[in-house]
């Protein structure tokens, strides 16, 4: 063989040589790569096995809520039926006093009365007192029954919502009340009193009850004054009835409105103790707030809100 | 108080269970001598007997009707407003006055009772010196100042 030809295969097998180490190296590479990939395949399936997990327990999740909330929703249908059977059952119960009790307050009154009549020759002036004394209190019994029905019935009963014409409800209040007590010289004064919404046979029972506190409390008075007034604030409006009558003394004004709470003996005003819990109770469930302000002997003022908007109500 | 004889010619029917009220009641219609003919019975049934002369009162069938019937709400067997019903339900008896005298103010009785056709509905006083007066002038009212329908029976 000629020198050139073996230089020639010399070459061609060191190229052969060169390239087989690049074949080995592109091998070599591509079994990284393979691997690699097969790392990655492999970890995809990891991944995606771990989101099909995560989404089965978010699945689970939501099912729990969503059983959650329906064992809830009858939890709630039944604590509702429970309620309306407890309300229904006091609204018997109450029907049951206002009726029953009343029957045997009657008798001791109807036949205290039968012996007065029957037997007033028979009883001295000492006998008649003491009747007198069981009457008066069958009486104020009566009362009490009367007071308390309300004030349980004021909690429970469905509100109406209206615009109230707060003047003439307040004036046709005091008319009633000065109707029956003609002969004193009282002296009312109303402003104009801006509108509120509420219910009215509740509000009319506000006014009542107020009106004709200042009309009891001013009985002593030699020159007896009734001031009603309201103003119009930014969210509420604030009413007052003033009066210059017997007051009270500020340090018990805490026990106001409590119920069957009274600040004078029933010797000095008759009452029973809850006309002003039935104004708290009432306005309260306006979404409004009494208070009073007053002062021994000299008078006494109270104040009540209620909200400007008919959405405000309780 | 009152039996055999008595419950012919009745002006009044009193449909009172409780014996105090029904006492008290005829106490004061006697006061003004208008309890000549006032009859009382004790309860739903007693009172549907005697409106419709059956049952003890089946003598009563050619008689006329009372002038008023004072009616209790709560009694035994038969309540005061189902003898309302019936009286009203019935061609003849429906004529005849009815006043409900009750201890009850509660609402829906006054409405269920008007709705039914009640000439009055009046709340007894727990105040007896009030009651007393009530039945007084319930008294007069009925039988002296109101026209009652004509004589049926």
């Amino acid at each position: 063989m000629s020198k050139n030809l073996k230089k020639e295969l010399r070459e061609a097998q060191v190229s052969i040589a060169e390239l087989q180490d690049e074949l080995n190296r592109s091998n070599h590479g591509m079994v990284v790569l393979t691997m690699e990939l097969e790392n990655k395949a492999n970890e995809l399936i990891r991944v995606n096995r771990e989101l099909e997990r995560e989404v089965l327990e978010h699945q689970k999740a939501e099912e729990e809520i969503r059983n959650l909330n329906e064992g809830l929703e009858l939890r709630i249908k039944e604590r509702t039926t429970q309620l309306e059977a407890a309300n229904k059952e006091l609204e018997a119960f109450s029907y049951s006093v206002s009726h029953d009790l009343r029957a045997p307050l009657r008798a001791i009154d109807g036949f205290g009365g039968a012996i007065m009549e029957d037997y007033s020759d028979k009883l001295d002036s000492e006998g008649q007192r003491l009747l007198g004394v069981i009457r008066k209190n069958t009486r104020h019994m009566g009362q009490l029954i009367d007071d308390l029905l309300a004030f349980s019935r004021t909690g429970r009963q469905t509100m109406g919502s209206i615009k109230l014409d707060m003047s003439v409800i307040a004036k046709t209040v005091y008319e009633e009340l000065n109707s029956l007590t003609s002969e004193r010289k009282l002296r009312f004064e109303i402003k104009r009193l801006p509108p509120a919404y509420g219910d009215w046979s509740m509000i009319h029972q506000v006014w009542m009850n107020l009106l004709s506190n200042a009309v009891k409390f001013t009985r002593p008075v030699d020159t007896p004054v009734i001031e009603v007034g309201g103003t119009s604030e930014e969210n509420e409006n604030i009413y007052y009835v003033k009066d210059n009558g017997a007051g009270f003394d500020m340090k018990y004004v805490d026990k106001l409105f409590g119920v069957f709470q009274r600040l004078h003996s029933a010797s000095e005003f008759e009452g029973t103790g809850v006309g002003l819990a039935l104004v708290e109770r009432i306005i309260n469930r306006h979404g409004g707030r009494v208070w009073a302000e007053g002062q021994v002997n000299k008078g006494a003022a109270f104040y009540f809100t209620l909200p400007k908007n008919e959405g405000d109500l309780r | 108080m009152n039996k055999r004889i008595d419950f012919l010619t009745v002006d009044i029917l009193l449909v009172e269970d409780n014996p105090d009220d029904a006492e008290l009641t005829i106490r004061a219609i006697k006061k003004h001598n208008l309890a000549n003919k006032l009859f009382w019975v004790k309860d739903g049934e007693e009172a549907l007997d005697f409106v419709f002369a059956r049952g003890e009162y089946t003598e009563r069938r050619d008689e006329k009707h009372p002038n008023v019937i004072l009616l209790d709400l709560k009694l035994p067997k038969v309540d005061g407003l189902e003898v309302l019903r019936r009286i009203r339900a019935d061609e003849k008896a429906k004529l005849i006055p009815v006043v409900i005298l009750t201890s009850s103010k509660e609402e829906q009785d006054i409405i269920e009772s008007y709705k039914l056709g009640v000439n009055s509905y009046i709340v007894k006083p727990v105040n007896f010196d009030k009651f007393f007066k009530t039945v007084s002038e319930l008294g007069l009212y009925w039988l002296l100042l109101n026209e009652p329908p004509p004589n049926h029976s």
